[in-house]
């Protein structure tokens, strides 16, 4: 109400102050002598003559042309000042401002209401940060910017980051939850759910890809505590994404023994299990095939997810990059089986069958003679849904 | 001299300085402009050794090595062909793997891009124009995330889509 | 509430603009002093509304408000509080908000200290005035509306973009824009000129304060943003002919040009037509910067913001000015009267070649600058225009008005003696020269065609000198009589040889940066030393640091001269943690007017980094230069014959603008 009354106030300020001349606008007329152009004209003219007396005495200026220039300037001084005198008589008359009062007083408020309540937020209160984090509620943004500033008065606080790391993580942050989790590493120590989170960071940094960095994390927790499933699902998924699929499948179906049977993550390492060539697990089937599951220990399978899908465009297009440049690669160094088989396992990814079948040949041929690199080439191509392509690799190869 | 011959050296003078400016104009375009071309372009076109062009693209991951002293070497990709470039120098803060870079240079005669010049802008979410406008033709690019958040009148879900 | 209050005063702005914009050219047809009398008051209740309004903004930022989405994207609770200010200005939406509050405090400014005016034209100007302001308002309003509110709003903002969170842009914005926009006020003088159809001689006298006014704000505005670049980009140039430069720089030589013939219409009534295309045309070519800028057509280091639709808008409001402007200087400029005559060599004449070239040279950097726009757009080709090509063209060009410089205010007008001028001089000359030669020997050498530049550029200097030698008659006079009568001259004629004085500073400097410059690139490790310009640099080491809203890796660089340290310097590579951005901080170790400049590369492997170091010995010449020209203008704004019809009045527009000013450098 108060905004409404001064918003009220406002419009009638510019209103009044728009009336006025329009109100003693005869006053005004009648009252003052106002300027008028010939009055600067003779002012101009007169200056211009001292000017050149000026100019003359410094010998800018030669004496005759001086002269011509006094004469040039002297008509046009007599004739400006001709016109003011004829000027002076031009009374205003009085006039009516009838139509202009009528837009100045209707004018702003329409054009001020329409458009304010078209693009205003008038039941909006102002914000300032101090006063929401004086009274923060339970809006979580609002607890971890409190918490930041905290910690950034105190940065060797390191329960603090501990606490902010995983926060951090839900709110799909992961460099800050990095950085997070850092600090608390270096301050109060490494454990297995700080190692664990920080290669959830590490991962989510790079779009779901277990980089050597996280890898070595989790790891690392798994020294400190074998058993925390969650470290070692992402060993597994590691190993998954490197093209182990035997390895993985090991691991997978590892973690699955050592779990309750009614844990929740199991529909997601049944689905793994099936990925790498495992029999899916009887207790779990999937729901719906499509990462319902939960990652073990954790929500942050999800917000990986999310965090996936929110940057579609750009992860699409680093994997382009990546992929290009192992192509590159490959063609100096053939000799590399993992890498064979993670080119046709990301053309599979990017949906260009072609290119997939493709490498899939070329691998074939390279490895004709190594049995092992052959059935995991074989065993990619049918878990990717290229097998009606590549019956005969040796003829595959000739095309 | 009398009035109108005056004016006619004025005007003639006028004239010539205007037509030495174009023909300098003309002479320094020649001489200096540089095309802009992508690695698929070069398939198609045959840029002659020497001739300064420039380069853009994204550098391909996991191709940019350091060699000797400031020389760095990468490779300039657009999802169908690659260049590789050689740069001496100081990169730009911004320059990364997977990222659009414009370079400016010239090939030697060995059909290796020297460049003389890398360009990345100072914006994190930054994509050279000329690099954006043709991978969004192409389709392997799209528009970064979080733009729909840019009018702010989206106010059902605010909280929800705060960008990294 | 005071944010609403803002998003509503911007709105009613626009229904104060739209009644200006009309009523008052009505009074001026008719001759209604009432209605003429509403433009004034009209104008400055419209800069009060925009000032509310950007004060509104302003609070927002400062008090973190992030329920308003500008404030969000641009700004972070821990950023130190002068960049919440400059940060206002820092983002698309906000630096309009700018260019408005300047348009209206022009207007503002015409409103209050135009009380001399003829009462039509002043009603005319502020009309014209006002349907800038208008056509901007719907602009933000519809296209870059910085009120948009969030909700629920979000605990912490995205932060300004690293490289503006600088001192730099805190001035140099409000400067380029006191410029740009100033011009508008020539503008706005021309068409209502035109729309009177008739020219006072006092009309060029009115216009020439504004239009030094704002070429001197545009003056300091450049050479900022040429040092910012310089110091803040790490990369060690200083002027890159980048789009954005080039557009603020095109206004600045139109002005330049505008400035001398307004000079020629006021003496002696000549040019007239010129001068009033002159004027449409400076503006038309701030409004087209602005557009170049705000539309992100053309690849630049500067634009931050770019969306196709803005671009439009732009481009109508471009049209519709520039046209219009254009159409009507068709249509009446056959009316005005022509001026005074002169010969080919006289002062005019000098002046009129001062335009030609500046003009030509304008023509020639927008023909760089929107060339490789109109052949894309035209056969999408896509190609580049870059430095050898302005340095060619530009550089070429100016060399002639270099030259011709000192001889203009020694011509007369009317009829001139260049026999005369070059009689009078030639000792300035070979003095330039020799200095030229001088300098060059004390610097080891160079090229002859450096040493001629430099030479170009004591010539500049020395003529500056020679015309207050010859005004006070020193040498064939006493000393205390020509003193008197140097001390008698006004003072635009002071401001004159200031200003070519500072053009002669920058050109030194230019010259002598490129041709005793020396550039460094090498991989230091700890404890290696690195010679540059004469000085042994040390690279000590790495240590981490932290600021408020970034950490940051600062090597540390030891500087000696002969073996004696002299100094040492800091370089640091930041990391802003809100946006996750890197940037290099470039070291600069500032000796008398030369600089020591260092900038850090990427680490190498086995520990070490590449590290770029510039010798740049005057550089800050340039820039002092520019100072000096700037300074120029304000000794020639302080003439009081400025001030037509009203010999008693205080207190004019420059004075009240100079605060503003203090800030620079």
């Amino acid at each position: 109400m108060m905004l409404w009354i001064l918003l009220a106030f406002l419009t009638a300020a510019v209103a009044a102050a728009l009336l006025i001349p329009l109100l003693r606008g005869n006053a005004i007329a009648a009252g003052e002598g106002h300027a008028s152009g010939h009055a600067g004209d003779i002012e101009v003219y007169r200056d211009q003559l001292k000017e050149i007396e000026r100019d003359r005495e410094q010998g800018l200026i030669e004496a005759e042309q001086a002269e011509y220039a006094r004469a040039e300037v002297g008509r046009r001084l007599l004739a400006a000042a001709a016109l003011k005198d004829g000027e002076v008589q031009a009374g205003s008359t009085r006039r009516k401002h009838g139509l202009a009062t009528a837009i100045v007083t209707i004018l702003p408020p329409a054009i001020g209401l329409c458009l304010y309540i078209m693009l205003g937020s008038p039941g909006l209160p102002d914000q300032p940060l101090e006063a929401r984090l004086a009274a923060p509620g339970n809006d979580i943004a609002l607890l971890v910017t409190k918490a930041e500033r905290h910690l950034a008065e105190n940065p060797s606080d390191g329960a603090g980051w501990d606490l902010l790391g995983p926060i951090y993580m839900r709110m799909q942050r992961p460099g800050d939850a990095e950085l997070a989790y850092r600090n608390a590493i270096r301050l109060i120590g490494p454990s297995a759910a700080r190692l664990t989170g920080l290669g959830e960071a590490l991962m989510t940094l790079s779009d779901g890809v277990i980089t050597e960095d996280a890898r070595t994390s989790f790891e690392a927790a798994l020294k400190l505590e074998p058993d925390d499933t969650r470290a070692r699902f992402y060993v597994a998924l590691g190993l998954e994404q490197a093209g182990k699929a035997p390895e993985a499948l090991a691991a997978f179906e590892d973690i699955a023994k050592n779990s309750p049977a009614d844990a929740p993550w199991m529909p997601l390492l049944s689905q793994h299990i099936a990925k790498n060539g495992g029999a899916p697990l009887a207790a779990a089937a999937p729901e719906n095939g499509s990462g319902a599951g939960r990652a073990p220990g954790g929500p942050s399978q999800e917000d990986v997810a999310a965090a996936e899908n929110l940057s579609q465009g750009d992860r699409q297009q680093m994997i382009r990059g990546m992929v290009d440049s192992l192509a590159a690669r490959l063609k100096e160094e053939p000799n590399n089986l993992d890498g064979w088989l993670r080119l046709v396992r990301s053309y599979a990814v990017l949906g260009e069958k072609d290119k997939a079948g493709e490498a899939l040949n070329q691998g074939l041929v390279q490895f004709s003679a190594d049995a092992n690199g052959k059935s995991q080439l074989l065993a990619l191509a049918g878990e990717v849904g290229l097998t009606a392509q590549v019956q005969n690799p040796a003829e595959g190869a000739k095309q | 001299m009398t009035r109108k011959q005056k004016r006619l050296t004025v005007i003639l003078g006028g004239m010539s300085f205007i037509m030495v400016a174009v023909l300098l104009v003309m002479f320094a375009f020649s001489q200096s402009v540089a095309y802009f071309f992508m690695p698929a372009d070069l398939a198609k076109t045959d840029v002659q050794p020497g001739t300064r062009i420039r380069l853009g693209g994204l550098v391909a991951e996991g191709s940019v090595k350091r060699g000797q002293g400031s020389t760095v070497s990468f490779t300039v990709t657009d999802g169908t062909g690659n260049v590789p470039v050689t740069y001496t120098g100081i990169l730009p803060d911004l320059f990364r793997e997977g990222q659009g870079v414009v370079t400016e240079g010239a090939f030697d005669v060995s059909h290796k891009f020297v460049a003389d010049s890398v360009l990345a802008k100072h914006d994190e979410k930054y994509m050279p124009k000329e690099v954006a406008d043709r991978l969004k033709k192409d389709g392997v690019w799209e528009d970064g995330s979080g733009k729909g958040m840019a009018q702010g009148t989206n106010k059902a879900d605010g909280q929800g889509v705060i960008k990294q | 509430m005071i944010v609403e209050l803002g998003h509503y005063a911007l709105v009613l702005a626009l229904a104060t603009a739209l009644i200006v914009s009309i009523l008052p050219m009505i009074g001026a047809r008719r001759g209604d002093v009432a209605l003429m009398t509403l433009g004034t008051t009209g104008s400055i209740a419209l800069f009060l509304l925009v000032a509310l309004s950007f004060g509104a903004l302003t609070w927002a930022y400062v008090v973190s408000d992030f329920s308003v989405n500008n404030v969000w994207e641009n700004s972070h609770s821990m950023m130190p509080l002068i960049y919440k200010y400059s940060g206002v200005w820092g983002n698309h939406e906000g630096s309009m908000m700018l260019w408005l509050l300047i348009l209206t405090l022009f207007s503002a400014l015409v409103a209050v200290f135009g009380r001399n005016l003829p009462e039509t034209l002043k009603a005319n100007v502020l009309g014209v005035q006002a349907w800038i302001a208008s056509a901007f308002l719907f602009f933000i309003l519809l296209t870059s509306n910085p009120f948009l509110r969030l909700n629920p709003a979000p605990a912490e903002g995205q932060d300004l973009n690293p490289v503006l969170q600088d001192l730099g842009l805190a001035v140099h914005p409000p400067l380029l824009y006191l410029g740009y926009v100033g011009f508008s006020v020539c503008f706005s003088f021309a068409v209502a000129a035109l729309i009177e159809g008739r020219i006072d001689a006092a009309w060029a006298r009115w216009v020439r304060p504004w239009t030094l006014a704002a070429w001197t704000f545009l003056t300091a505005g450049i050479a900022m943003g040429s040092y910012w670049a310089y110091y803040e980009l790490g990369w060690g140039g200083w002027w890159f002919w980048d789009p954005v430069e080039n557009a603020s720089f095109m206004p600045w030589l139109a002005g330049t040009a505008l400035l001398h013939s307004a000079l020629v219409m006021e003496k002696r009534e000549a040019l007239k037509i010129w001068t009033v295309l002159l004027a449409i045309m400076t503006f038309s070519l701030s409004l087209l910067g602005t557009f170049l800028v705000r539309s992100g057509v053309l690849t630049s280091v500067h634009s931050f913001a770019t969306d196709p639709t803005r671009g439009i808008f732009i481009l109508c409001i471009l049209a519709l000015f520039i046209g219009g402007a254009f159409s009507l200087f068709a249509w009446r400029a056959p009316m005005l009267k022509a001026g005074g005559l002169f010969a080919p060599i006289s002062r005019e004449g000098g002046l009129v070649l001062n335009n030609l070239i500046l003009t030509v040279a304008t023509a020639t950097v927008l023909t760089g600058t929107l060339y490789p726009l109109v052949l894309e757009t035209l056969t999408g080709e896509k190609i580049s225009v870059g430095a050898p090509f302005f340095n060619m063209t530009f550089g070429l060009l100016m060399l002639p008005l270099l030259i011709a410089v000192p001889f203009g205010p020694m011509l007369a007008w009317k009829r001139g003696d260049l026999l005369g001028a070059l009689q009078r001089i030639y000792v300035f000359a070979a003095l330039a020269l020799a200095a030229g030669f001088v300098f060059a020997y004390l610097k080891g050498g160079g090229p002859i065609l450096s040493i001629f530049g430099l030479a170009l550029g004591f010539w500049g200097m020395f003529g500056a000198i020679a015309d207050l030698w010859y005004r006070g008659n020193f040498g064939k006079l006493k000393f205390s009589v020509a003193f008197r009568r140097l001390a008698g001259l006004p003072r635009s004629a002071f401001g004159t040889a200031i200003a070519h004085f500072g053009l002669g500073v920058t050109v030194l400097g230019i010259f002598a940066a490129t041709t005793f410059g020396t550039e460094t690139v090498v991989d230091m490790k700890q404890g290696a030393t690195v010679n540059a310009g004469g000085y042994q640099v040390t690279f000590d080491g790495m240590k981490d640091a932290a600021g408020p809203n970034y950490t940051e890796q600062r090597a540390h660089f030891t500087v000696r001269e002969g073996g004696a340290v002299i100094s040492d310097v800091w370089s640091s590579k930041r990391l802003y943690t809100a946006r996750r951005m890197p940037t290099t901080e470039a070291g600069i170790l500032t000796m008398a007017l030369s600089q020591l400049y260092v900038s850090l590369g990427d680490p190498i492997d086995g520990g070490g980094m590449v590290v770029r170091i510039w010798w740049k010995p005057f550089i800050l010449c340039i820039w002092g230069g520019a100072l000096v020209m700037m300074f120029g203008g304000f000794v020639s704004l302080s003439d009081r014959r400025l001030r037509v019809g009203a010999p008693n009045r205080k207190a004019k527009a420059v004075k009240a603008a100079k605060p503003v000013m203090e800030p620079a450098e």
